[in-house]
């Protein structure tokens, strides 16, 4: 459904991405792992176009990825990037105004449940409520692709959880999604393959349960032999 | 298209309330000047009704600038570039979303012009004259402001123009700023150097542009060049 | 549904199949009831809803349960199954217990007579 092929991203003389072809099919969560600067980022931005590969490309149902993939794939940044004026609700607002698949029902719905309110201003939220809401806007759009960047990342146990099973109420068999995160143990339990990158280049990919029993390894453990180093303590 | 200008707006609307209220308040001083025999408030009031106009509508451009410059160098830029919209109708919001505001407060600050001329033409004539001479002067006038509007409305048009072209100009040593001469040292001032030297080039080209064809073409050529220019180099920088 | 501890080195499917018949032994889930769906399944336990449906198919195999086609997974009504299964977890468990006590080098008989101590203190 969605796959690159010797994608290529070099900055200044490194290379962020290295010659990296992978499929992503529908009916899978995939977890994106590696420590910071291993192209994770990367990589995700060029499956929606934000960065331009120097070589090789992103291809989304057969056709280079652009504008009109765009309405299908969702991408969620590990950063913040609501403009400054806006609160919760002009953020759902400009969700629904720019794509179609975007249901402010559930938007509502979610926004609750996450504990927050639409007259929130995003320039006052602190950083797990800002999560919380990034995670709210992009899973309430009905999209075929969700690639979520870091989504974990500075939550606390409780709002992991609400998080965790967002993502979830939203896949389906015609439904790809990748999650990155360096918190492996974590994602162990959600996702049903693994996708490891290391200084830009693909290190390993492959089902979990399928990797567990032929390797007996789990995916703490084949982040361990990869990396050397637990995840964890990785940044 | 009109989502993206509808934010466009949004973006700046602030900063253009704030100059609505502005000219307001000095309009109001104009008119107690004229209403009151207060010439002081008269005074300042055209002053500042003029120094206005004319630092609104640069400031529009200018903003507009740096609004762009915010939208390509910082995070906020994905909320434009994760629409499924190409760059091509992301810039061309904009500069339609600009050309139209800088338009409208151009024809909005002709029109108070206009309006505030006539006020004090019929105001201070009005109680001096025997009725027929004020019908007399007031056709004599009216005619006289036709003549002038028309004029001054290319004229003003002109301005316009080429100050819209100054700000597309821009946009595209933004565009440079963030793409090609990225994490570059003095990328800035490289950038601002191109500007002045594309300025300077496109002037020289559209002098060179035949003057038979009428001021308001002349001009719209400027801006189609400048356009123009602006998406060749964005394919180049991509 | 419980909150499951999960155990990285056991494979998902397998502890979460522990967990739903464990429920079935103790008449949480009732013989014929009918399972969630896999997506709600999937979101209780917060895990992939492939999984789930890995974990209704070996309970398939098993017997435990039976899929009615459009209708969903339902738990089977032979009760003499979920004896069945009720005895096979027991023995399991002590088959990982004597497995422990017999590494730490404990005869039978000592294990037997621990097992009855450790009831007498729990039950006075």
């Amino acid at each position: 459904m969605l796959e690159c092929k010797e994608i290529t991203k070099v900055y200044g003389r490194k290379a962020a991405v290295d010659h990296v072809s992978l499929k992503l099919e529908p009916g899978h969560i995939y977890a994106m792992l590696g420590p910071n600067g291993s192209g994770k980022t990367t990589l995700m931005k060029m499956a929606v176009g934000l960065v331009k590969p120097n070589s090789g490309g992103f291809w989304y149902q057969e056709a280079p990825v652009g504008k009109e993939s765009r309405r299908e794939i969702a991408y969620m940044s590990t950063e913040p990037y609501f403009y400054n004026w806006m609160t919760a609700g002009d953020v759902g607002r400009y969700y629904d105004d720019f794509f179609e698949d975007f249901s402010m029902e559930h938007y509502q719905s979610l926004l609750k449940r996450m504990e927050l309110t639409p007259d929130m201003k995003t320039k006052t939220l602190s950083s797990g409520m800002m999560a919380k809401l990034k995670i709210a806007v992009t899973m309430a759009r009905k999209a075929k692709v969700y690639l979520l960047d870091e989504p974990l990342n500075g939550i606390d146990l409780l709002a992991r959880d609400v998080i965790v099973q967002t993502v979830i109420e939203q896949c389906g068999s015609d439904v790809v999604l990748v999650i990155s995160s360096h918190l492996v143990d974590e994602l162990e339990r959600v996702v049903d393959s693994a996708i490891f990158m290391k200084e830009g280049y693909l290190a390993l990919m492959g089902d979990v349960e399928e990797l567990r029993v032929q390797q007996g390894k789990s995916m703490v453990d084949l982040y361990r032999e990869i990396y050397g180093h637990g995840g964890e303590e990785g940044c | 298209m009109l989502k993206l200008m509808k934010y466009e707006f949004r973006k700046t609307m602030f900063s253009k309330m704030i100059l609505l209220v502005i000219t307001a308040i000095l309009e109001l001083l104009f008119l107690a000047g004229i209403f009151l025999n207060w010439d002081n408030g008269l005074a300042w009031g055209i002053i500042g009704l003029t120094l206005c106009a004319i630092v609104g509508i640069f400031y529009i451009g200018l903003e507009s600038l740096m609004v762009f410059h915010r939208d390509l160098n910082t995070k906020q830029s994905y909320m434009l570039f994760l629409t499924p919209y190409d760059s091509y109708q992301i810039l061309g919001a904009k500069v339609l979303e600009n050309g139209l505001s800088l338009l409208l407060s151009g024809c909005f600050f002709a029109a108070l012009a206009a309006i505030d001329f006539s006020v004090t033409v019929v105001y201070l004539g009005g109680f001096k004259e025997l009725v027929s001479v004020v019908s007399q002067l007031l056709k004599q006038i009216s005619v006289e402001i036709h003549f002038t509007t028309a004029e001054s409305l290319i004229e003003v048009f002109a301005v316009l123009s080429v100050w819209l072209m100054t700000i597309v100009t821009g946009f595209l040593a933004i565009v440079l700023c963030a793409t090609v001469l990225a994490g570059k040292r003095f990328s800035g001032f490289v950038s601002f150097l191109i500007f002045l030297l594309i300025f300077w080039g496109s002037s020289f080209l559209t002098n060179r542009i035949p003057n038979g064809l009428g001021t308001t073409m002349y001009y719209l050529v400027n801006i189609l060049a400048a356009l123009a220019l602006t998406a060749v180099m964005y394919l180049i920088s991509g | 549904m419980p909150e499951m501890e999960y155990n990285a080195s056991i494979p998902i499917y397998i502890q979460v199949m522990t967990s739903i018949k464990r429920d079935i032994v103790t008449g949480k889930i009732q013989p014929g009831e009918k399972l969630p769906s896999v997506r709600d399944l999937a979101i209780r336990y917060s895990i992939n809803p492939n999984t789930v449906s890995r974990v209704y198919r070996e309970l398939e195999l098993e017997d435990v349960c039976f899929t009615r086609r459009g209708m969903g997974t339902f738990v089977t009504e032979d009760a003499g199954r979920v004896t069945r299964m009720r005895e096979d977890m027991a023995q399991e468990l002590i088959r990982d217990f004597l497995a422990g006590m017999r590494q730490l080098g404990i005869p039978d008989d000592e294990i037997k007579r621990l097992v009855e101590e450790y009831g007498k203190q729990e039950g006075g």
